[in-house]
């Protein structure tokens, strides 16, 4: 097979805007066939007390940023959580199934979203792109799929499972 | 009734401490949901035997055993650490994955309780018959990247294995595309990895892009990143990216780090392994490209 290795490289005003980079892997009906293929799944949200909340912080060294957990009790045992976390460079959604003893069947990620901080929260530098945004930049976010380079750490993901085992052990278990 | 029409799977899972995403096209949904799950257990396996980070892996085991006894690793362990060991001989050190002791040092990885000898090389590391690993000197050895590329290349196998026509796995930037159609794959601005600075087109290929990225930090007034020339134990400083791509996703990976410190000067390897190169200076303009089979076809531009 012949080498198709060629560079398209953007147009200098692509470059201007940060690049969005979201995908929606699953919603939360999809997640849950997913992770626990066949089952029925009853809603069951817990809204966390100051003293919970204290407690799954004390033991899973990791900050709890709300009180409310969506909870799905599992048709025949286990638990499936959709859950949040926030990084410096990821907003992410993502479902845990427990299993009935409390262990940790599956990890899957629902919304990925690379944003940049303080670059995107920041009102003022967004604004300086308002009515810059050329037709090639918007054309470049909807084509994104698939990029190479820089390895993004999961580790807000590793430290949001921490907190679910916390919060199964606290609040789910009884 | 199966609808006959192709369908695209994706999915993305945490994993070798990144996010791993695997993609399958096909006409029959169940089957590419059992492909990516059983590409994803793949992926898993490579990660518990080859994570620096679990001290129940082959790799921490090797770390903390392989000197002065040696240690019985699993097939897959020994197929890594032998690809390690053929690209740190053709290279001339310049890939040596027993630097990590040189990026515990500088806080990339933990130090652990490993006390490495401080001039331990590849050449310190014995691969015997039956898979066993003997270090002559007290090593540590990081497998991160080209185990990476390991995973990425055994989950395609397991997606062809169950059927699955076309597909992708993307880990956390090493990635490879099987299938008819070729893939857009957008690469980082090197400087700003916010940013894209443009993209390839892939079609049945692996690519890899190594950079400082997000992984930069303040050393003596420059930065540096965790890629480093083993034949100098120096740090990368500049903010160039490099991709590599392959027919495998292992050897896109270990071409990119060989290829960032050595850029023109591995162009004998490259087309050893039938490889292209992109080198991405600071500003995102291409500097070097390389093709290692001939392709007269001109750059297109984007739009």
């Amino acid at each position: 097979m012949k080498s198709e290795f060629v560079f398209i490289a953007l147009p200098a005003s692509a470059l201007i805007a940060p690049s969005a980079f979201a995908v929606q892997y699953l919603n939360v009906e999809q997640a849950q066939k997913a992770i626990f293929p066949g089952k029925s799944f009853t809603a069951a949200p817990v809204k966390l007390t100051s003293v919970q909340r204290k407690a799954i912080e004390q033991a899973s060294a990791v900050r709890v940023l709300h009180d409310e957990q969506r909870v799905w009790r599992v048709g025949g045992g286990g638990w499936f959580i959709v859950d949040e976390v926030v990084g410096k460079h990821d907003f992410i959604t993502y479902a845990v199934g427990f299993n009935t003893d409390g262990s940790v069947k599956q990890i899957e990620i629902m919304d990925y979203r690379e944003t940049y901080g303080g670059q995107i929260r920041d009102q003022k530098w967004r604004a300086q792109f308002v009515g810059k945004t050329s037709k090639s930049t918007l054309k470049l976010d909807s084509d994104i799929k698939n990029i190479s380079g820089a390895t993004l750490s999961c580790r807000h993901i590793t430290d949001g499972v921490k907190r679910l085992l916390a919060f199964y052990e606290i609040a789910l278990k009884h | 009734m199966r609808s006959r029409s192709s369908i695209e799977i994706h999915r993305c899972r945490p994993l070798l401490g990144t996010f791993v995403e695997i993609a399958a096209s096909g006409t029959n949904p169940a089957g590419l949901e059992r492909g990516i799950a059983a590409a994803f257990a793949s992926v898993e396996k490579v990660h518990c035997l080859m994570s620096y980070h679990d001290p129940r892996s082959d790799v921490s085991r090797l770390n903390r055993e392989a000197f002065p006894k040696s240690v019985i690793v699993h097939p897959w362990t020994w197929r890594v650490l032998e690809a390690a060991q053929q690209f740190a001989q053709e290279s001339d050190g310049v890939f040596d994955i027993t630097m990590a002791r040189l990026l515990a040092s500088r806080g990339y990885l933990p130090r652990r309780e490993y006390r490495p000898h401080n001039a331990a090389t590849w050449r310190d590391i014995f691969l015997r018959k039956n898979c066993r690993i003997f270090f002559r000197r007290p090593v540590i050895v990081d497998l991160g990247g080209i185990a990476k590329g390991f995973a990425v290349d055994r989950a395609i196998e397991v997606l062809k294995d169950n059927g699955v026509v076309a597909g992708m796995v993307n880990a956390g930037g090493d990635l490879r595309t099987f299938g008819q159609a070729s893939q857009l794959i957008h690469v980082r601005h090197p400087a700003e990895p916010t940013r894209i600075a443009g993209a390839v087109r892939l079609r049945d290929r692996a690519m890899a892009t190594s950079g400082i990225y997000f992984e930069r930090r303040k050393h003596r007034r420059n930065y540096v990143g965790p890629l480093l020339d083993g034949r100098t134990g120096r740090f990368g400083r500049k903010l160039i990216s490099v991709s590599v791509a392959a027919a495998e996703c292992i050897v896109a990976d270990a071409l990119t780090k060989i290829v960032f410190s050595l850029r023109e000067k591995a162009a004998g390897l490259l087309v050893h392994y039938h490889a292209d190169a992109l080198l991405l200076e600071r500003d995102g303009t291409p500097s070097w490209m390389f093709r290692s089979s001939c392709d007269t076809r001109a750059r297109t531009p984007f739009d």
